[in-house]
């Protein structure tokens, strides 16, 4: 790791203040730094300045006591994966937030932060040598993708754990600048282009995520593939939140991460609507992610085991739901 | 005087200094955050010293021009190839590398410039000034490649890329396999792996001009060699260099050979005339390498109905990278270390070592034997298997009886397999639960062995192998000089442990004085688990020594014959008499006339322990054999290919355990380092370029998936070791592998011939093996 670009450090105490600095040029938002401090130091980014947001109260504050429940983007995940109303609320969110990175990243880490991840790839999270060596790459200061050297977009994948749970819990990012606030649903968040993965213009700021209260008999959760039991990425992610109606499935919503350069949002569940949690059912449900995921060789992991693997864990994500429905 | 008889404490009740487990003597200083490693070193106003690297695998160099470089202001140096006066490599007959590239580059990242400057910012700018003009050539990133008729040569009188062709036969290997009942073949491929040595590379070099003296301070595991390197590559007389190695956190071979860095601050330090500090980063430390290499195996295994191994037939391939370092040893340790674990009499091995333009292999934890280990031990499960005998059982049928002299020459005096066996055995349930376990779960075996030293040194002086001083002065503090590099394995706590039980003193009396030319003895270094064996028999005749001096006095001042002394530590008597001095005055006595005493304690292997008269032969020989057994317990997750290590109990026969809490750790040590070559680590290269060079995509095991591991050392006191004592931080290490893949063939049927054994190729070999049963099943039917 390399020492990072001299920049301008400011410490807002409020949202406005806050919009206001990054509607400068070249201006970062920092929180917990753990996404964005390993690329500084590695060349990817070098702003004038950086806006560092942990100094505004608001942004951590929680109201899970009305609807739609409030969450600030300046939320630890270790708060989200400890706070024991979340955990029973939307169990998805907890787990994802309980599988980002090692202890100490989810300490730092931020909601927010975990929801603006950098895409990721070996051909970009490397030093300012390495990727010089390699004529750079499409997603910074070159013309190729490594991973498909004959397309025209960048592959980097969204490794964000966090995202996918709340998409299937139905959440919207709550944003701000200095043009007022604005709200998106949060898989309008993402796009399927690794060097441009995130519809934020410049100086926007996601200060919270609203959250519709789980419906009664709802069930969630969220299975993550990675080859150490700590620290790693997600290879694939799957988030479920899903309804019965006595064993049928009375809604079903699937989201990913991992396997694209967005947060995929599994498309087709309603097909499956009206169905028992069954083999074939999950079966249909495994070919439904299989399709839909397309990961490259962003990782050093071969990309059709992320491919499998992600097909495995939505099934068994469907099963253990199920069974616990069952016992319900 | 102490004239008191009756606080005699008898000798059982003594509390002694070794064989019990005993906390590192520089264990506070590294908790309490007071250790300075390199980067610690305090050095007020050094330059920064940066290096340049090859952005290209294989190419001429035309020109590197520093000029615009040179005239950048706070620009104190910068050097080149052509600022060294020599080549190194720590292999005497294989040095083909310059600390910065010469004529060629062969690997993408190698060092081709450097610059000394006054801050990081310049030093950078330096860098991006220099020039560099180079004209590819053709690059080869696997040995085949390499290894092609038309391959373009990365070295001159290399044909065939080739840097060592092994080929060696001992016994009748055509007869032992046409003896055997049963004969199998298989290839194996491993993934190159790197240690993970947590500290990163650094040196402090300060030259003083009016001296010509040079003072270097480097994360180094052998200060001994890197002070002949900078010797030679610098042109300077080694009388002028000093090499201190401070605090140094972790090494498993990468800092076992003098690497480029130190050599380039040396020189920085030279050229700016002052102090240079050269920090890498954790990228530099995968290009500097010296790792595992790609290996490839084919091996040939000829056995009797009971178990009973007739035959060994051994290809093995290495892709070595682009420069010798260790290389040649690595390939005939591969081969040498097929024997010594069991009985074998029949054993052919052809050995290749080839360049590849890659960064350069050397010697890793359990250096050349450990892929070759797992292929053995693996075979020898699955063939097991196929003869209906219980992998334990079948390893009892080869057992060696020692003392024994294998068909290579090698000597084995102490043999603890029969003893882990039965403990591993024991301790795991075997007998009730091998093939009782769930599908999906597993217990595999494995035995292993490594050498206590290699018996022949690197370099060839007639020395003795091992030299320790012990110093006492007035004030009764014993002061123990070594050159051993103690790099967090316990190796002076170690050596104070001998010589404190030879004296029968405390602990606290002793002080550790390690690896600083100016101070110490020369030593070879920490590397082929030598220093506990070797450097510990020095210590231990040291401290004989300086015994005999202490009686000698105290015989003068008590006026009797040193025969009549009985040595208490910090007392002693006149033997059958309340007669006596306590230490205090031993020392005052041993000092009259001739003052402050030193002692010296040499050892060398004995030369029926190094080796026979073949071409490689020395390669493997040592002068005690540490052995391990280990049975792992896995759990297999059939959808995702997810392996779980559940338990691992092992057994290391150790010798003796000076320090068990330290053996204990070491032998943690190398289950955790097997277990992420097993199941994790890998380099991948995109065209030469690593594509995991940092610990988020290098996966080292975490605590996480870190399991149990139970340990049981056994003591066969070896006749040549320190109070019988062996190695006991590599032997283990080969081991888990193999038990770890034959413990996934017994939860799911399938035989991994390829590590590490990911989630992805766990999941190919079982997808692989239920269409083949799907398959199987369908022309049964038909």
């Amino acid at each position: 790791m390399d020492t990072m670009c001299a920049f301008e450090l400011k410490r807002p105490t409020n949202v406005a203040e806050a919009s206001a600095l990054l509607a400068k040029p070249n201006a970062r938002v920092i929180a917990g730094g753990t996404d964005l401090v390993p690329n500084l130091r590695r060349g990817l980014d070098a702003p004038a300045t950086l806006v560092d947001i942990t100094g505004i109260a608001a942004l951590t504050a929680l109201d899970l006591d009305r609807a739609p429940r409030v969450i600030g983007a300046g939320a630890t995940l270790a708060h989200l994966a400890g706070d024991p109303r979340i955990g029973d609320e939307y169990p998805a969110l907890a787990q994802a937030a309980a599988e980002v990175a090692a202890p100490a990243h989810r300490n730092a880490g931020t909601l927010g932060g975990n929801l603006c991840l950098d895409t990721r790839c070996v051909f970009y999270n490397q030093s300012e040598w390495w990727r010089a060596s390699n004529g750079y790459c499409l997603k910074r200061r070159g013309d190729t993708c490594h991973v498909a050297p004959h397309g025209k977009r960048c592959h980097a994948a969204f490794s964000g754990d966090v995202a996918p749970a709340l998409i299937v819990l139905g959440a919207e990012v709550e944003i701000a600048s200095v043009d007022g606030m604005r709200r998106l649903p949060l898989a309008a968040l993402y796009r399927d282009d690794g060097a441009k993965h995130l519809a934020l213009a410049p100086g926007e700021l996601i200060v919270a995520v609203h959250v519709p209260p789980a419906a009664t008999g709802s069930h969630s959760a969220y299975g993550k593939a990675r080859v150490r039991g700590s620290v790693d990425f997600p290879l694939a992610g799957v988030a479920m939140a899903v309804a019965f109606d006595g064993a049928r499935i009375a809604r079903l919503d699937v989201a990913l991460t991992g396997t694209n350069s967005n947060a995929l949002s599994l498309a087709g569940t309603e097909t499956l609507v009206g169905r028992a949690a069954d083999d074939a059912t999950l079966a249909a449900l495994g070919n439904l992610v299989a399709k839909q995921v397309s990961p490259m060789r962003t990782t050093v992991t071969a990309s059709n085991y992320r491919r499998r693997v992600a097909s495995v864990l939505v099934q068994r994500l469907l099963r253990n739901l199920a069974a616990e429905h069952a016992t319900d | 005087m102490d004239t008191s008889a009756e606080s005699r404490v008898p000798d059982a009740l003594r509390e002694r200094s070794i064989g019990r487990p005993t906390p590192l003597i520089d264990g506070i200083e590294k908790v309490t955050g007071r250790a300075r490693y390199t980067a610690d070193l305090p050095s007020d106003g050094a330059l920064v010293g940066m290096i340049l690297r090859s952005p290209v695998a294989h190419a001429v160099i035309v020109a590197i021009d520093t000029s615009r470089a040179c005239a950048i202001a706070g620009v104190r140096a910068v050097v080149t190839g052509q600022d060294f006066a020599a080549p190194y490599g720590v292999i005497p007959i294989a040095q083909n590398e310059w600390p910065l590239a010469r004529d060629r580059v062969r690997y993408r990242g190698e060092p081709v410039a450097a610059v000394a400057a006054v801050d990081r910012e310049t030093a950078l700018a330096a860098l991006a000034a220099i020039e560099l003009r180079l004209e590819p050539l053709p690059a080869y990133f696997k040995a085949a490649d390499a290894r092609a008729a038309d391959a373009v040569l990365l070295h001159e009188k290399k044909k065939g890329n080739v840097e060592r062709d092994v080929d060696h036969a001992f016994g009748d290997v055509d007869q032992g396999f046409a003896a055997a009942d049963l004969v199998r073949e298989q290839s194996f491929h491993y993934a190159e792996v790197a240690h993970g040595q947590i500290e990163r590379n650094g040196a402090l070099a300060t030259y003083e001009p009016e001296r010509d003296r040079l003072t270097m301070q480097s994360t180094t595991q052998v200060p001994y060699y890197l002070h002949l390197t900078l010797a030679q590559c610098l042109g300077m007389d080694s009388a002028h260099v000093r090499v201190v190695k401070p605090f140094v956190g972790g090494g498993f071979g990468h800092r076992v050979e003098p690497l480029n860095f130190e050599m380039v601050t040396g020189a920085l330090a030279r050229a700016a005339g002052g102090v240079v500090r050269m920090e890498q980063s954790r990228e530099d430390s995968f290009l500097t390498h010296r790792g595992r290499p790609e290996t490839d195996i084919r091996l040939k295994l000829g056995m009797k109905r009971n178990g009973e191994i007739t035959a060994v037939d051994c290809e093995i391939v290495q892709r070595g990278g682009a420069y010798a370092g260790y290389g040649l040893v690595t390939i005939l340790y591969a081969g040498a270390l097929l024997h010594a674990l069991y009985k074998v009499d029949a054993v052919r091995y052809r050995g290749y070592r080839i360049y590849t333009n890659t960064p350069p292999c050397g010697a890793m934890r359990g250096h050349g034997a450990v892929d070759a280990r797992h292929a053995f031990e693996a075979m020898l499960d699955s063939m097991a298997e196929e003869l209906g005998l219980d992998p334990i059982a079948l390893r009892r049928a080869n057992l060696i009886v020692p003392p024994y002299r294998t068909q290579n020459d090698l000597q084995v005096n102490s043999y603890g397999v029969p003893e882990c066996l039965a403990w591993v055995e024991r301790a795991s349930r075997w007998r009730e639960r091998k093939g009782t376990l769930p599908r999906g779960r597993g217990l595999g075996i494995a035995c292993s062995h490594y050498v206590s030293g290699s018996a022949k040194p690197v370099h060839w002086s007639g020395e003795p192998h091992a030299v320790v001083n012990l110093r006492l002065d007035f004030d009764g503090a014993i002061t123990l000089l070594t050159g051993a590099a103690d790099i967090g394995q316990g190796s002076s706590t170690l050596l104070a442990q001998v010589a404190a039980e030879v004296l029968m003193l405390p602990l606290a009396r002793m002080r550790v004085i390690a690896a600083d030319s100016a101070l110490t003895p020369k030593d070879n270094g920490s590397y082929s688990s030598r220093v506990s064996f070797m450097v510990g028999n020095a210590a231990m005749r040291a401290a004989e020594a300086l015994l005999d001096v202490l009686v000698n006095a105290a015989a003068k001042k008590l006026d009797v014959s040193p025969a009549d002394i009985e040595w208490l530590g910090e007392r002693c008597v006149v033997r059958g008499t309340d007669r006596g001095l306590a230490f205090a005055s031993v020392v005052t006595a041993a000092l009259v006339d001739n003052g402050p005493v030193t002692v010296k304690g040499t050892w060398s292997a004995p030369p029926e322990t190094q080796g026979g008269r073949l071409r490689g032969a020395a390669v493997g020989s040592t002068a005690g054999f540490s052995y391990a057994a280990q049975v792992v317990e896995v759990s297999v997750d059939q959808d995702t290919g997810a392996v779980k290590v559940e338990h691992v109990w092992v057994a290391h026969d150790c010798g003796f355990a000076i320090n068990p809490l330290a053996a204990t750790g070491q032998v943690h040590g190398a289950i955790s380092m097997g277990m992420g070559q097993a199941m994790q680590e890998e380099t991948q290269y995109h065209q030469g370029l690593p594509l995991s060079p940092n610990f988020l995509d290098y996966r080292l095991p975490t605590a996480v998936e870190s399991p149990p591991i139970d340990v049981h050392l056994v003591e066969t006191i070896d006749p040549l070791g320190p109070f019988g004592a062996k190695e006991a931080s590599e032997g283990a290490l080969h081991g888990f592998p193999p038990a770890l893949t034959n413990a996934i063939a017994d939860a799911v049927g399938i035989r991994l011939t390829e590590l590490p054994a990911t989630p992805d190729r766990v999941l190919d070999a079982i997808v692989a093996k239920r269409r083949k049963d799907r398959l199987d099943a369908t022309r049964a039917e038909s």
